[in-house]
């Protein structure tokens, strides 16, 4: 689904506020303005005094308006956009105004104030406003889409999907039964056979026991007609078992396997949507998060498909069926064992609610008990040199407290209840035998024993079905919640897509160019300016400049982690977009600043991306990349387990490693990011010459704080806000006076 | 004077400096240090410890110019400006009512009346109202706006079950 169709939902749904500009004030604005269009927007929702209300701040190409309620229509004042001549906002804690200040001295031209879930919409307005200071256009070809995004971005990082009914989710969870249709049917027909055999002893004994046993006692009836049909009961009883044993173990077998594939299906969908999800989304989802819907949640979803769709089913069947058998037996007895079953089945949901609120409460001070440990056992450092073990001690015991009298109250919650529950079914039993007495002494409408016994019998199967449909509306819960999780990611789209029929360089040159291209994270806020510049290949690139100026945007344009907003990046005169993303990253290396090894041997990590590679290729990389010397120095050499749990390298080494995986890779364009900046200098010189081997005759982009190391750089490109503000070689640059990168390597200099 | 003071001289001298606040024509609240005017933002340094002391005076660049540890020894004006911008620098919504909380995946929903009108909003689930130093709660929604319950245990009867689960 589209971000603004899900953002549009969000804003309606949990904000409560316009889901975009109204119409009818839009279309006023608009007129008033000679027909120009609104590109961005924002809701003022403080006025004056502080008190939350609806008013506007529309922005156009020449104008911008402030539209306040006024008397069921809206009051719209417009001021020339060339009047404002700087833009002051002051964020407070929950109140920020953004006030639009005219010629010096003059009271502002416009003040809004507003509260920080609209700060994104007012920060593109001030965005686009600063722009025009300084004399750049910025536009924004989608005002409803920009500001709805704005508004519901918290939420939907919170919570990417609008949680829809659980009758939807259930639905769509269960289509991933229909691969499986007739394990299905056959788990689902054994559980009724179950539930059906279950409904026969009870029966059989009230049977016996009247045309049997009461018989022969009597005298009515003789011992040789009465023994083959007590047989005849013996051995149905032993078929009922055998036939409700056989159907357990169907039921249970066919499900729990069933579940296990519905689960595998899920698993194998999320993890597969998950690799070719794009990097934004990673950086809006905590990896805890997502792992824990590969892992946990689709657990959960198998004891629901496995047990919780059945036993739901299959009580709601038990219940019926054993009403209507009662019922069926003796209506008047049978009311008294039915009528009672809604009230117990809401006792049991009531009961639950209640104990959610408990959890609430313990859960809430669980927390307070594991953030103690999670704060103090990383920093015991910090405690013992401040000599805080005693004030710690007492900060645990005091929560610790806490959170126990909370378990007690469950505790006694739970305790009282249940006992109470079994006690209300007694009194059903007792009210049954209160009924039935009489009637069997001869008062009332005759009863036989045996139907009182059948009854008695029946009487201890309501509890189980009770119990889980009671229980029903906590697993259909935890089932939905799990599923909706899932489902999230499963709709997340990708950013960045192949196109219909991508262009497969082979192999990839190398020339880089890069044709006015812009990019805003957001849509709006540009950190890349209109950048142009064209690369041959084999040249070694230096991107420099202060931080947030967008040199690393500029590699993961190249790298194709995002499509550029405007203008194009081509490879070797292919737009990026154009060719098979996949194909065109294997050729291209990363060297990142914390390089990451995954759990694993050295030779496995150095191996990733080019499996194939004999131990000798292995070697000479290693070599090349200053590594082979420490591997052969670690315990197991190149089969020594790195990574996660593993032996731990030293920023230095885990480097060296990753820069022999990239020679390893071949890569044609190399990204270096900050390669060198967390090691020490002897290290650093090995990194170095490491580095000089592997960009020998590939087009390199190199990020570096340490001017110094790129002295040997083709061309230096200094970016700043965005722009290529200069480029040359690293002499040209120094000659220009007041350069940024001549003022850089200065500063840097008196630091040495 | 003692060891903590000798240890930051920085802050005696700024204490000692003469401040005066004003609010500019066009808007802005200005200070004047030792002749210089300078544009300045607030920022309450422990704006639940001591809301209405020790206030930082910022520039455009987010630099401090200057503290105010006390207002009563600005002049009547300086500190009548102060005030003005205070009660919009720290202000927060303040809830005299909860209509609901509802449980959503991943989310919790509030529905409550504030003195500056009814508002929807959202918290994470692990996300706990925080008790403030001078009693009260405090909530954070998602999109980081502040609400502030002064005093749960004088709410209706229907806000204090809701709260329930959130007050010890």
């Amino acid at each position: 689904m589209q971000h603004s169709v899900i953002d549009r939902e969000i804003i309606g749904r949990y904000i409560g506020q316009p889901g975009q500009l109204p119409p009818a004030l839009r279309d006023q604005i608009e007129r008033e303005w000679g027909n120009e269009p609104v590109q961005l927007y924002a809701m003022s929702d403080l006025d004056a005094g502080l008190r939350l209300v609806e008013s506007w701040v529309a922005l156009g190409p020449r104008r911008l308006a402030i539209a306040r309620p006024h008397n069921g229509s809206w009051d719209v004042r417009s001021i020339d956009r060339l009047d404002i001549q700087a833009v002051h906002e002051s964020p407070g804690l929950s109140a920020n105004t953004l006030m639009l200040a005219g010629a010096p001295d003059e009271p502002p031209l416009a003040v809004a104030r507003y509260t920080q879930r609209q700060r994104g919409a007012f920060e593109n307005i001030r965005f686009v406003l600063d722009e025009a200071i300084n004399g750049r256009t910025v536009t924004s070809d989608d005002a409803d889409r920009v500001y709805s995004d704005a508004v519901a971005r918290p939420i939907r990082d919170a919570q990417a999907l609008v949680a829809r009914r659980r009758a939807t989710v259930t639905l769509r969870l269960l289509k991933y039964l229909a691969p499986y249709k007739r394990q299905v049917m056959f788990g689902l027909g054994a559980a009724a056979v179950i539930t059906i055999v279950s409904l026969v002893p009870p029966y059989l004994a009230g049977y016996v026991l009247d045309r049997v046993i009461r018989p022969v006692q009597a005298g009515t009836m003789s011992r040789a007609a009465a023994l083959p049909i007590a047989w005849l009961a013996i051995a149905t009883m032993v078929g009922v078992y055998a036939i409700r044993q056989t159907a357990a173990h169907l039921r249970l077998r066919l499900m729990s396997v069933l579940g296990e594939l519905v689960a595998r299906d899920l698993r194998a969908e999320l993890y597969e949507h998950i690799q070719r999800l794009s990097l934004s989304f990673f950086s809006r989802k905590k990896t805890g998060s997502l792992i824990t819907r590969v892992t946990s949640d689709t657990d959960r979803l198998w004891d629901f498909v496995a047990f919780g769709i059945v036993d739901v089913s299959l009580s709601m069947i038990m219940l019926i069926g054993l009403s209507t058998v009662l019922l069926l037996l003796d209506w008047r007895l049978g009311l008294v064992m039915v009528l009672p079953v809604p009230l117990l089945c809401w006792m049991i949901y009531r009961h639950g609610e209640r104990m959610n609120r408990v959890f609430l409460r313990a859960w809430r001070k669980w927390s307070r008990v594991t953030d103690v440990l999670s704060d103090t056992i990383p920093g015991i450092k910090v405690v013992k040199a401040f000599n805080q073990e005693q004030r710690e001690i007492g900060r645990f015991d005091e929560r610790n407290e806490s959170v126990t009298d909370e378990f007690n109250r469950i505790h006694a919650m739970w305790t009282t209840f249940w006992p109470l529950l079994m006690l209300a079914v007694h009194t059903m039993t007792v009210s049954v035998w209160f009924f039935a007495l009489p009637r069997l002494l001869g008062d009332g409408a005759a009863l036989s024993a045996g139907v009182f016994v059948s009854f008695l019998l029946y009487t201890t199967m309501f509890v189980a079905p009770i119990e889980v449909i009671g229980q029903m509306a906590r697993t259909m819960n935890r089932a939905t919640s799990s599923a909706h999780r899932v489902f999230e990611v499963l709709d997340s789209e990708p950013e960045v897509r192949d196109a219909h029929e991508p262009v497969k360089l082979e192999p990839v040159k190398g020339a880089v160019s890069f044709e006015n291209v812009t990019f805003a994270y957001d849509g709006v806020r540009q950190v890349l300016r209109g950048i142009s510049f064209e690369v041959k290949p084999g040249e070694l690139i230096g991107l420099v400049g202060p931080s947030g100026g967008g040199k690393s945007t500029v590699v993961n344009l190249i790298a194709r982690f995002y499509d550029a907003s405007g203008g194009a990046v081509s490879i070797d005169g292919v737009d990026v977009r154009k060719l098979d993303s996949g194909h065109y990253r294997r050729q291209l290396g990363m060297v990142l600043q914390d390089p990451y090894l995954f759990h694993g041997t050295v030779l496995e990590n150095i191996r990733y991306g080019h499996h194939e590679a004999s131990l000798g290729e292995v070697i000479a990389a290693a070599k090349a990349a200053n590594a082979h010397d420490f591997i052969c120095k670690l315990g197991q050499g190149y089969d020594t387990v790195v990574g996660e749990r593993g032996h731990t390298l030293s920023g230095g080494e885990r480097q060296r490693v990753s820069i022999a995986r990239a020679i390893l890779h071949n890569p044609r364009i190399l990204i270096l990011d900050e390669a060198t900046s967390s090691v020490d200098t002897e290290t650093e010189r090995e990194i170095q010459e490491a580095l000089e081997r592997l960009i020998a005759g590939r087009t390199v982009f190199a990020i570096a704080h340490r001017l110094s190391t790129l002295r040997r750089a083709s061309r230096l490109f200094v970016l700043e806000q965005g722009k290529l503000a200069e480029s040359g070689t690293h002499r040209e640059l120094l000659a220009i006076p007041d350069g940024i990168y001549r003022r850089l390597y200065e500063m840097q200099l008196q630091l040495a | 004077m003692n060891t903590l003071e000798r240890a930051m001289p920085a802050y005696r001298d700024r204490e000692t400096e003469p401040l005066e606040l004003r609010h500019q024509s066009d808007g802005r609240l200005v200070a004047g240090i030792d002749g210089r005017r300078v544009a300045v933002k607030l920022r309450q340094c422990f704006p639940w410890s001591e809301p209405t002391r020790y206030i930082s005076l910022r520039d455009s660049d987010d630099k401090e110019v200057a503290i105010v540890d006390n207002p009563s020894t600005l002049d009547n004006e300086s500190r009548q400006a102060l005030e003005l911008a205070l009660a919009e620098a720290g202000f927060v919504l303040e809830v005299t009512r909860v209509l609901d909380i509802d449980e959503e995946i991943e989310i919790r929903q509030w529905k409550v009346e504030t003195k500056q009108g009814n508002r929807s909003f959202q918290t994470h689930l692990d996300d706990w109202p925080r008790v403030l130093p001078s009693g009260g709660l405090l909530i954070r929604d998602v999109a980081g706006d502040l609400y502030r319950l002064p005093d749960p245990a004088t709410l209706d009867k229907k806000s204090r079950a809701l709260l329930w689960a959130f007050v010890d």
